[in-house]
């Protein structure tokens, strides 16, 4: 039932909401005093109306007949975002090893103390047969991203610097780092060549950092972290990570407190990947991570009116995006098929492509190797189609829940890893619902745009509206 | 005076201060739909454990 395919050969065809060929418009509940959102989940379109107007709205009214005209545009662009991208990045290990222990890490304990390092000349091979192939995918005037990722790649600094200098013309660059070899040469090389730069940072205090985030012999990395922190203060493209755990939902407020202060242009408060079993030992609840959550948003977003300066939380900003407009998502976690395998992939030291770093400790999910194997058949391997294929329509619960494409149902590692399956929900089902339903909230409430990054749609960006409806 | 929903959702420990604000504004002046929605050209690529910052380095 909906109004993408409908075939009108009887007068009422598709009319009526919720009947025959007519559009899927789910009801559901927000938290709101006065509104209620409306969504009709195979095109991602929404509305939110107000308590009183539920019964009228799903009547053939205005609404409807608008959506109606704009329904099979709206079906068409949710497809081609979900299953007709080419990949235009590459998340890159140039090590295996790192010199931290992170509880939760997603690489096996046994490669970050003693993995292998991509040299310097074969990295730069790497990357002359990615140029080769973005050059067949990428349209001309638009450049691939390459993201050094780990374990951690500056450990492996004399290949990443050669690599960077290589190709500095070819490929956007990023770097994902622990923070801790971020010494002041290193950020001078890194800026210089405007290379963006993640850091990692779990809480305001070294013991919460502690808790998760040592090195191999305990020793706390929490003031090594800040000292990069303020050596990047006025760099235009850093961010911070911290990992939400069982260890830190406390101190997400004081968290985004320093986040702010020491001027974090962007951060992300992700809940924890939970593929490998060391990460679900602090596992949050669902709940107890929605409220911890919820309440640094609402700090950021006071921070933002005492002192005019926007801190975006960039995993939320994506949900807001999810909804108001799907293909300006920045992050590829929270739609089905999620990016990994289609949008990016990721190259292990040895050459081994996976789909997403997030597979690399996982062997099965190989699907190839970049020095041996043409891109286009790793691409198409079963152990990338095994990722690329997990699709939130056929999983249940989501099939039928009215956010699945604001949601996505991540991560197929973790869906696969501790849910026993790929068409299994992923990790944090009630967690997605408490974030859609509070950035419904704040769009009901006309706040949401307090949540994105300035300009995200300037027309200049080569962003449009495609559907304005306001019922006074 | 808050609703019996919004009384609820304090039960339930995930009330917010938008929650409030919303509820002491006249419903009635609210739009009775709302729905919006944008298009641009899809390049996302980020994924949880990595955003990239598109805007123009300077230091």
């Amino acid at each position: 039932m909906n109004a993408v395919s409908h075939n009108l050969t009887a007068p009422s065809a598709g009319r009526y909401a919720n009947l025959g060929v007519g559009p899927t418009l789910l009801p559901f509940d927000i938290g709101h005093a006065d509104y209620m959102a409306l969504s009709e989940p195979e095109t991602a379109f929404w509305a939110l109306v107000r308590k009183d107007q539920l019964a009228a709205t799903l009547a053939d009214g205005p609404l409807m007949r608008s959506y109606r005209e704009k329904a099979a545009d709206f079906a068409r662009e949710l497809h081609a975002l979900r299953f007709e991208l080419k990949p235009s990045a590459v998340y890159v290990n140039p090590t295996e090893r790192c010199n931290l222990n992170c509880t939760y890490c997603y690489i096996p304990e046994g490669m970050r103390r003693s993995g292998q390092h991509m040299a310097a000349d074969k990295l730069i091979a790497a990357l002359e047969r990615l140029k080769v192939y973005f050059g067949t995918v990428v349209p001309e005037g638009k450049k691939p991203r390459i993201i050094f990722h780990g374990a951690e790649p500056l450990m492996n600094r004399g290949a990443l610097f050669a690599a960077i200098d290589a190709f500095k013309d070819d490929f956007v660059f990023g770097v994902q780092t622990n923070a801790t070899l971020l010494d002041d040469e290193v950020i001078a090389f890194l800026a210089d060549r405007q290379v963006s730069i993640g850091l990692s940072l779990d809480g305001p205090l070294a013991e919460t950092t502690d808790a998760t985030r040592l090195t191999f012999g305990g020793k706390s990395v929490h003031g090594k972290v800040l000292r990069a922190m303020d050596a990047l203060r006025g760099y235009a493209s850093w961010s911070v990570i911290a990992t939400c755990t069982e260890k830190n939902l406390d101190q997400l407020v004081p968290l985004v407190d320093l986040f702010h202060a020491r001027e974090v242009p962007t951060c992300m408060l992700n809940a924890v990947r939970c593929t490998l079993p060391g990460a679900r030992t602090v596992r949050p609840d669902d709940e107890a991570l929605a409220r911890g959550f919820i309440a640094a948003l609402e700090r950021t977003h006071e921070l933002f009116r005492q002192t005019g300066r926007k801190m975006v939380v960039a995993n939320f900003a994506n949900i807001l995006l999810a909804i108001l407009a799907p293909t300006a998502r920045r992050l590829m976690c929270d739609i089905s098929p999620c990016g990994g395998g289609r949008a990016f992939f990721a190259l292990a030291p040895d050459g081994g492509m996976f789909p997403c770093s997030e597979f690399i400790g996982l062997d099965e999910f190989r699907g190839g190797n970049l020095f041996t194997d043409r891109i286009e058949d790793v691409l198409e391997s079963p152990a990338f189609r095994t990722v690329t294929e997990r699709n939130v329509d056929r999983i249940v619960p989501c099939k039928g829940c009215a956010i699945r494409h604001f949601c996505g149902s991540p991560c197929p590692a973790e869906a696969h890893e501790m849910n026993g399956g790929m068409e299994r929900v992923g990790a944090f089902c009630g967690f997605y619902e408490e974030q859609t339903r509070y950035a419904f909230r704040l769009i009901a409430d006309g706040k949401a745009d307090d949540f994105l990054w300035d300009g995200w749609d300037a027309k200049e960006g080569g962003v449009e509206s495609s559907f304005e409806f306001a019922l006074p | 005076m808050p609703s019996r929903e919004m009384k609820q959702s304090v039960e339930n420990g995930l009330v917010i201060a938008a929650e409030l604000a919303a509820g002491q504004a006249d419903a009635s002046a609210k739009p009775k739909v709302i729905a919006t929605r944008k298009r641009c050209e899809a390049d996302g690529v980020g994924l949880s454990h990595y955003i990239l910052m598109d805007r123009k380095a300077g230091k």
